[in-house]
This record gives C-alpha cells, sequence and structure tokens, in this order.
C-alpha cells in the first residue's frame, strides 16, 4: 500500500505527535509498505531522509498550552499540491488536522481517501473552538477518523461533531525494554536510589516543581536519593527552582537523544510524572512501563487509564507534593512492590507495541479504501493555463459529477 | 442611499447567495459520495462476515454442533436475503448474535479462518463507525435551516444511520475505550489484518 503521512508540526522539534508520526512510519515501511511523510521543520536541513519531503517553514503559535505551528500560504498548498501528485497514495494519513496547519491544508487540497488522527484532549482550546467550526467543510472530507484517547475523542465529538475510533498512541516496546542502562547506574546495582523524569520542565503543566517539593521529604528518608532529568528547558531557570538544599540530589542531563531515554528509564529505580494537565495520552509513562520501571503517576485521567486504572503504576493526586514524596518514599523502601509493578507495567505496555497497532491503522486504512482501489490526488487547481490547449480537447473542460 | 448604491448592495448580496450555494453544493456532493463510499465498504464487510458464516456451517458443522450449526446457518442466510428486502440491521444483528455466541476455541476449524472471521468483524465495526460519521456530516449540514429554505439536495433521500450491534465479544473491544484487554483480543484485529492483507494482495 502507498501512504501518505502528514505530519503538522515541526519535525526537528521534540514532540509527541512527531514521535507518532516517524513511530508509524518506520513500522509501516518495515511491514512492507511505501510510506513518505510531509511535514514542516525549523530547519530545511534537518529533513534529510529521502521519504520526508519540507512543507516549509511554520508560524508557531501558543496552543494548548504547547506551541502549535500555524502554516498557510500559495508556496505551502503548491508543495502540498506538489507531494499528493507525486505520491499517488493509496490513502493519506493526516494528524491533527484541525489546527490550521499542513495537515488542514492537505484535507482541503487532496481528493480520495483521507484518514486522520486526533491527538489533542484538551477541552478548553479557544482555539479549537474558534477554528473548529471553520475547518469544518474540510474535515468533512476525512474518510476515518481515530482518536489516540478517549479523551481525544470526546474533544472530536464535541468540537468537531463527529465520532472517532480509538487505536492508543505506540511505543516500540523492545527499544525500551531491552539495552544497557546508563553508566555507573542501573537497577539492582545496590546504589543509591534514582527517581527519573523525562520532559519539558520549564513547561509548568508537566508539574516539575511539585515532584522538587516532593523530593525535598524524600531525601529525608532516603539520603542518597537522586533525581535524574531529562529534557530541554531553560537550565538557570531550573536551578534557581531547585535550591541550594536539593542539589546535590539533582542531576540534569538535559536534552538527550531516544536511545539515551531508553537508557534512562531503564537505569532509574522509579519514574515519576507529576504532570498537571492538558496530557491527551501519556506515552512516557508506557515507554518507562516498558523498560521495566515501576511508575508514580498524578491522577490525569488519561495516565490513570495508561496505568490500567491504578493497576500497573501508583497514581496520586495530581498537584499535592505530600502525596508525591510519601508515594516515592513507600516505592523506593519496597523492593518487592517495585518487581510487581514493573512486571505489570512490561504487561500493560505489550498492548501498546507498535507492531500491534500499526496492524489496527491497517485495518482503518483498508477500510476505507473504495473497493475498486484508487489513489488519492490534488484537487484541480483553479488556474488557467497560459495558452489555451490545441487539438480536439479545446472547448470548455467538462466537469464530471458522479450520477446516482 | 442612491439607487446605484442599493444595486449595488442587491449585487453584493447576490454574489453572496450564490458563492454560499455553490460551496454548500461542493460540500454535500462530496458528502453524499463519501456516505456512498462508506456504504460501499460497510456492505462488502457485511457480505464477507455472511460468507464465512456460511463457510463455517456449510464445512465445519463438527466444530459446531447440530443446533448452533443450523442457527449460524440460518442467520448468515437471513443477513443475506435482508440485503435486498426486509430489515437488514435485525438480520446482521441476529447474525452477530450467532456469532458472538460461537465457543472461543473451535476445534477443527482452520486458523485461517478464524482470524479471518475476527478480522472482518472488526473490520465491520471499523466500517460502521465510519458510515455512521458519513451519515452524521451529511444529515448536519441538510438539517441546517439555510440549506433547508434554499431546498440543497431536497430530492436526495436523507442517508439513515446503521444501527447494530457490532461489539465482538462480551464487552466492547474496538470502541469506546482505549484500554485494551488481555492480549489475545489484540491478536484477533492484527491477525485479521494480517489475512486481509493476504487476500487483498
Amino acid at each position: 500500500m502507498r501512504i501518505g503521512l502528514v505530519c503538522p508540526y515541526r519535525w526537528d522539534v521534540p514532540g509527541g505527535v512527531q514521535y507518532h508520526v516517524r513511530d508509524l512510519a518506520g513500522t509501516l515501511r518495515g511491514m512492507g509498505h511505501h510510506v513518505e511523510v510531509l511535514t514542516p521543520a525549523q530547519h530545511e536541513e534537518s529533513v534529510t531522509d529521502p521519504w520526508l519531503t519540507f512543507a516549509g517553514r511554520t508560524v508557531p503559535v501558543p496552543y494548548n498550552g504547547s506551541m502549535a505551528s500555524l502554516q498557510f500560504g500559495p508556496v505551502s498548498a503548491a508543495r502540498v499540491r506538489r507531494w499528493l501528485r507525486d505520491g499517488r497514495f493509496d490513502v493519506v494519513h493526516v494528524h491533527e488536522p484541525a489546527t490550521p496547519s499542513v495537515s488542514l491544508l492537505v484535507c482541503m487540497i487532496a481528493t480520495g481517501p483521507i484518514v486522520a488522527t486526533f491527538h489533542a484532549a484538551t477541552t478548553r482550546s479557544k482555539w479549537l473552538a474558534a477554528v473548529g467550526p471553520m475547518a469544518r467543510p474540510w474535515l468533512e472530507k476525512i474518510s476515518g477518523r481515530i482518536a489516540v484517547s478517549d479523551f481525544a475523542r470526546r474533544v472530536q465529538v464535541e468540537h468537531l461533531g463527529g465520532d472517532a475510533v480509538i487505536l492508543p498512541n505506540g511505543v516500540h516496546v523492545p527499544f525500551f525494554a531491552d539495552g544497557p542502562a546508563l553508566p555507573g547506574l542501573g537497577r539492582g546495582r545496590g546504589g543509591p536510589p534514582t527517581i527519573g523524569f523525562v520532559g519539558r520542565f520549564d513547561e509548568p503543566r508537566k508539574g516539575l516543581p511539585v515532584l522538587l517539593e516532593a523530593m525535598r521529604s524524600v531525601v529525608r528518608e532516603h539520603p542518597g536519593t537522586r533525581l535524574l532529568i531529562a529534557g530541554r528547558g531553560d537550565a538557570e531557570q531550573l536551578w534557581s527552582m531547585v535550591g541550594a538544599e536539593l542539589r546535590p540530589h539533582v542531576t540534569l542531563l538535559g536534552e538527550v537523544s531516544e536511545a539515551d531515554k531508553a537508557a534512562l528509564l531503564r537505569s532509574v529505580d522509579v519514574y515519576c510524572a507529576p504532570n498537571l494537565l492538558g496530557e491527551s495520552f501519556g506515552v512516557i509513562l508506557i515507554e518507562a512501563m516498558a523498560a521495566g520501571a515501576p511508575v508514580v503517576a498524578s491522577d490525569l485521567d488519561a495516565f490513570v487509564r495508561v496505568l490500567d486504572d491504578g493497576a500497573a503504576g501508583v497514581v496520586v493526586r495530581r498537584d499535592d507534593p505530600a502525596a508525591l514524596g510519601q508515594a516515592l518514599s513507600d516505592l523506593l523502601a519496597d523492593p518487592g512492590r517495585r518487581a510487581e509493578l514493573a512486571a505489570r507495567g512490561s504487561r500493560a505496555a505489550a498492548r501498546y507495541d507498535w507492531q500491534v497497532l500499526a496492524r489496527r491503522i491497517l485495518a482503518v486504512y483498508e477500510t476505507v479504501l473504495p473497493p475498486g482501489g484508487g489513489v488519492v490526488t490534488a484537487a484541480p487547481e483553479h488556474d488557467f493555463p497560459g495558452v489555451p490547449p490545441t487539438g480536439t480537447a479545446a472547448g470548455p473542460p467538462r466537469i464530471r459529477r458522479p450520477r446516482r | 442611499m442612491t439607487p446605484e448604491a442599493w444595486l449595488l448592495l442587491a449585487a453584493g448580496v447576490l454574489l453572496l447567495l450564490v458563492v454560499w450555494t455553490g460551496w454548500t453544493l461542493t460540500r454535500l456532493r462530496r458528502l453524499a459520495a463519501r456516505v456512498d463510499r462508506a456504504w460501499a465498504a460497510l456492505d462488502a464487510q457485511l457480505q464477507r462476515r455472511a460468507g464465512l458464516a456460511e463457510e463455517l456451517a456449510r464445512h465445519h458443522p463438527a466444530a459446531l454442533g447440530d443446533d448452533v450449526r443450523s442457527r449460524l446457518a440460518s442467520g448468515a442466510a437471513g443477513a443475506r436475503a435482508a440485503r435486498d428486502t426486509g430489515d437488514r440491521e435485525l438480520a446482521e444483528n441476529a447474525l452477530g448474535h450467532e456469532l458472538r455466541e460461537l465457543p472461543p476455541d473451535l476445534p477443527g476449524v482452520p486458523a485461517a479462518l478464524r482470524t479471518d472471521l475476527a478480522g472482518t468483524q472488526t473490520r465491520v465495526a471499523l466500517a460502521r463507525r465510519f458510515y455512521n460519521d458519513a451519515v452524521r456530516d451529511t444529515r448536519e449540514l441538510r438539517g441546517r435551516r439555510a440549506s433547508r429554505w434554499a431546498g440543497l439536495h431536497r430530492r436526495r433521500p436523507l442517508p439513515r444511520y446503521f444501527d447494530i450491534d457490532d461489539r465482538l465479544g462480551d464487552d466492547d473491544r474496538l470502541g469506546d475505550d482505549d484500554r485494551l484487554g488481555d492480549d489475545d483480543r489484540l491478536g484477533d484485529v492484527g491477525a485479521g489484518a494480517d489475512v486481509a492483507g493476504r487476500l487483498a494482495s
């Protein structure tokens, strides 16, 4: 099958949707399908792989607590058109098409089977409330809608007026499960206990301040505890947040590669996700579980679901440093419970393996394909050629309208 | 205002009306095509399901037992007959019920047939959801006051929702819940996709 994936966010900026598209593309290619990806990027040079097509630069706008990429204009439209024409895809799969991005542009221009995945789970987005109805005429062209979670589906139903099949985000389970730990660290080595945090640490919704507050009580009970922080953000700001007394207990790894992130997750004794709001899904929790790390997470609905209603991890009230500190201390003191949670977590994570989910997404593609086959193309351009066509076909173009 | 200004205003309003009508007609045409495509997909999957049920009843009576076999056969025949006349939803529901009631391990039934059946059931659920989605979008646009007053697509029948119980087991495997249950559940879906892929190629 020839599949065209469209990522609305900048490819060279880390983010959940980008990873989703990259992993889906990789998995489908591994299954023998032809996959191409159209994506904007910050720097054109960073779009290197032959299956990637640069869709232009974007204007970042705040959206759902992060930055979304605004992209419109004739140049982008021309790129989309060319990509669709050259690709001759059986199906085009756009991501997050409700934002004014290249995904919506593809919905406007493409004719043929379109599948869309909705990621955002916010219910308070002014953007969506304002833009959703305007995008509707083009979202109507989507034949199959997928939501990554119940909450993403609810947004879809409430703001955009449509239903969606729920297919969660995937994780390359073996990539996280097997491999080395970080040098000098590792579970069960008898060293000082470690807690992991991955995410943009200067974004308040990720909840690092709550975790730091909780750490103060954790280090009282387990004096050697180290908190490993990986992710992007302003280091100065972080250190001022950490303060002098906690400073020896905190290690900042900065932005790490995927391999290092996996190694970090394999190394830590406990993974902590203190997020406050806005998480649609929580891929990082699945990654941590796949890597065998017991998880302590705040009680966001999405997290509770991923953790099997709290069976595969510890759930604490959000924005409650005391409860979080207590949960972390208890877990660090109880190796048996950690092992049990790790085993349950591995089982829970196995269900989100990309191999499993890609098959389900393929089933969606097959369902929206017309029985006789057919390709997605760009709709005819509404401008006139400079020279009138010669030969017999010089008359006005006939508009074919399917008769039913 | 001068008569010219009035004329200009009237022309402007008329132009807006024409543009709106053209745009809405385009949307309605697109939606009608989408409903047709979605229906074709749903119809194909439903027929396939009936065919597989027939095959199961005809070639593997030993695995089912007499009672189940005859009920499955009549369910499949009913679903086939209802395709042209009769209450299709009712007939498909009856067949779906029989398929859900099948014992989980059908001894002697080839694995290919079992996974094919499971995959088809998954696809019925997908196709039905996409079809109803298309119907919902169409009805929403057709039901708007402006569309009704303008009488756009008035002579076309309003597409109907297709409501059947397409759960795959005791609980909704595919549907409103993103929590995935035990592993074989997903196995069905995956294996089904495999089979369909083989058949398609």
